[in-house]
């Protein structure tokens, strides 16, 4: 992975090919255009409309690769190419019959031209299929032909008018449509790397593709104010639209200060805080325009249908063995880091256990530690309803529901209250990109605490899916008062680095060895439905990395 | 300034084109019209990218370009040196599948 250079060039062309542009230019690729045909599995041929079946000049051979001559349309088959250019001087260019792919006969090599895949392209596109099942074939077809020139332009732009849509999956047919850079507005990553885990969550981005928040009758009802929903929404076009030169979220960042202002500045802020706040205002939006707070408690904003779960915590009283039992929504679960081989002990209000002193921490393990019992300290006594007194108790939290879209925050920033200031963990997290949210349900933990005996739980959670699968990671490096927020995003299995404008390909491995901040899980049946519904566009993952483009994107 | 009156005369096409074509070449010209050609092709790329041939000859095109240097190889190249192996390599079953469709087209055509 590393030894691959970050951006392709194309090949320089050989004497051959720039002796043949020199002299005739792209005429010959123009009369070429019209035998162009593109068959229903989306591949370019060249068809001779005079002949049937094209057949070697010299040996009247069909099989093999065929070549049709640039300059004087004969054609001769791969033992017979030399033999051409050898009779006819100047003739060495010709173009594969099969693969519609230029060669050049006097070095006996494929050779590559912008300009011709241009014209093959720009005649493809005429030709497209509409159906959705070719489109996929021929996004892939593209994708390989692609890797020639960074930015294919189209030929023909009346056509091209017509039919923008295809246009813009094929143009950047390498890269999953919705990837798109966000430009640094001033020192701001930790928006823009939210921001990409939340363009990439499969709820909230059919929520807003689907034009459920539409800014029309939206402003019509808020004459003119500002609303989140709508910036994002704006987003949402934006990025999906195709176009993949990096975004400026402007309008959000603005709509944003002005909702929470006291963030609002060209400062760092951390990335959890303004997830909060997002949230937080699309709920505000949401919610009052759609008056559906419903008896049931739970707000059907679209913010909190997504991420809001429910905790539930358990106190139960040290002295008598009372439980009481308490729900709390929540929108994201904070997790300590286990920091006991860390150089000095917290000592703040939330204790740390040691967790079997391993060297490196994990997410589960990190879950564990949430779902623990814990011993609050003699300063947090509380009252019991049966001793009607304050006692010492202890607690215990458990998940009662989980979310759709499961959003895990690493407390890497920690405050002392001993020291009087905080400090960042640094310590590295290992992470699995399957998650069984299982082990930590209520119905699961209070099974563990009470046994099978005395069950009784109420509510049936055994129906609902369990298992996640990670989509975004948002990582933190860099010190607590100064640093950098990138996210890693994992589509169909391939993860990309969105660091600000830029977007690039990244290995597994670089994303497990990054100091993970927030984490995006969402249920698996959702991460592989999304899957299918993108899965008309041209990506593959068969697709090894020499076919894409990089930079641009 | 080409001077067309270089090229060589082209007799023996015209000698053919007049000649009764061969069975194979009706074949061929049969699956070519109808389109099952190029179904074929499809079904035989896709089987060859499922059971891992892409994959041995992407492997074998990269060795054979590393042991001549980059700069050193043409496709031609690589096209002389990897066709035996690949011919020699692909699985039986999915030749047996493809010579199952053909024979199926044949009788579906009643040729």
């Amino acid at each position: 992975m590393s030894t691959r250079k970050p951006s392709y060039t194309n090949p320089k062309p050989c004497k051959h090919l720039s002796a043949y542009k020199l002299k005739h230019g792209l005429s010959g690729y123009k009369s070429l255009q019209k035998c162009l045909k593109t068959t229903p599995n989306g591949r370019t041929s060249v068809k001779n409309p005079g002949t049937e079946i094209p057949r070697c000049s010299s040996c009247n051979g069909y099989q093999g690769r065929l070549y049709i001559c640039l300059i004087c349309s004969s054609i001769s088959c791969s033992s017979h190419a030399l033999l051409h250019t050898q009779s006819e001087i100047g003739h060495y260019l010709a173009v594969d019959i099969e693969r519609a792919e230029l060669y050049c006969c006097a070095c006996s090599d494929q050779v590559y031209d912008p300009d011709f895949d241009k014209t093959v392209m720009s005649k493809h596109m005429v030709d497209l299929p509409y159906s959705t099942n070719s489109a996929d074939s021929i996004g892939e077809r593209l994708c390989e032909r692609k890797r020639l020139g960074s930015g294919v332009e189209l030929v023909d732009l009346k056509k091209a008018e017509k039919s923008a849509l295809t246009r813009d999956q094929r143009a950047k047919s390498c890269y999953p449509l919705g990837l798109r850079g966000l430009n640094n507005l001033g020192n701001t990553c930790f928006m823009n790397s939210v921001l990409q885990a939340l363009l990439h969550a499969p709820p909230l981005r059919n929520y807003f593709l689907s034009d459920r928040h539409n800014p029309k009758t939206c402003r019509k009802r808020t004459a003119n104010r500002l609303c989140l929903p709508c910036e994002l929404h704006g987003i949402f076009s934006a990025v999906y639209l195709g176009d993949r030169t990096p975004y400026s979220p402007a309008q959000f960042l603005y709509s944003w200060w002005q909702h929470s202002e006291n963030l609002a500045s060209y400062e760092q802020q951390d990335a959890h805080e303004f997830f909060i706040s997002v949230l937080d205002g699309i709920h505000e939006k949401e919610s009052k325009a759609r008056n559906q707070i419903r008896d049931t408690g739970d707000c059907q904003c679209i913010a909190h249908r997504v991420f809001s779960g429910l905790l539930r915590s358990d106190v139960t009283c040290m002295t008598c063995g009372f439980t009481s039992t308490t729900y709390d929504p929540c929108l994201d679960i904070s997790l300590n880091l286990d920091t006991s081989h860390c150089s000095w002990s917290d000592a703040s209000n939330k204790p740390v256990k040691p967790n079997d002193n391993s060297s490196s921490s994990t997410l589960l393990g990190c879950l564990d530690l949430f779902t623990k019992p814990e011993k609050l300290g003699s300063d947090q006594k509380l009252y019991c309803q049966n001793c009607e007194e304050l006692r010492d108790s202890s607690k215990q939290m458990s998940i009662r529901k989980l979310p759709l879209v499961l959003c895990l925050h690493i407390k890497r920033f920690e405050h002392s209250l001993v020291r009087k200031m905080m400090r960042k963990i640094d310590s590295y997290l290992h992470f699995p990109f399957s998650l069984d949210m299982t082990p930590y349900l209520s119905s699961s933990i209070v099974r563990n605490r009470f046994g099978n005996r005395i069950f009784a739980f109420e509510g049936d959670e055994s129906d609902i899916s369990t298992e996640f699968e990670i989509f975004a990671v948002v990582t933190h490096a860099g010190t607590l008062e100064s640093g950098h927020y990138v996210t890693y995003l994992r589509i169909k299995n391939q993860w990309y680095k969105c660091d600000n404008a830029w977007i690039n390909e990244v290995d597994e491995g670089i994303v497990r060895a990054s100091q993970c901040y927030m984490m995006f899980y969402v249920h698996k049946m959702l991460y592989y439905k999304s899957h299918e519904d993108l899965s008309r566009l041209p990506i593959s993952t068969r697709i090894e990395a020499f076919h894409r483009v990089a930079g641009c994107c | 300034m080409r001077k067309s009156v270089n090229r060589p005369p082209t007799p023996d096409v015209m000698e053919n084109q007049g000649k009764e074509p061969t069975l194979q070449e009706l074949i061929n010209i049969e699956l070519i019209d109808s389109g099952e050609k190029e179904r074929l092709m499809e079904l035989l790329r896709e089987r060859l990218i499922e059971c891992g041939w892409k994959d041995e000859m992407k492997a074998l095109c990269r060795a054979f370009i590393k042991k001549k240097g980059r700069n050193n190889v043409t496709v031609d190249d690589l096209v002389h040196v990897i066709t035996p192996k690949g011919r020699a390599s692909i699985p039986d079953s999915i030749k047996a599948e493809l010579l199952q469709r053909i024979r199926a087209f044949l009788v579906s055509t009643a040729l």
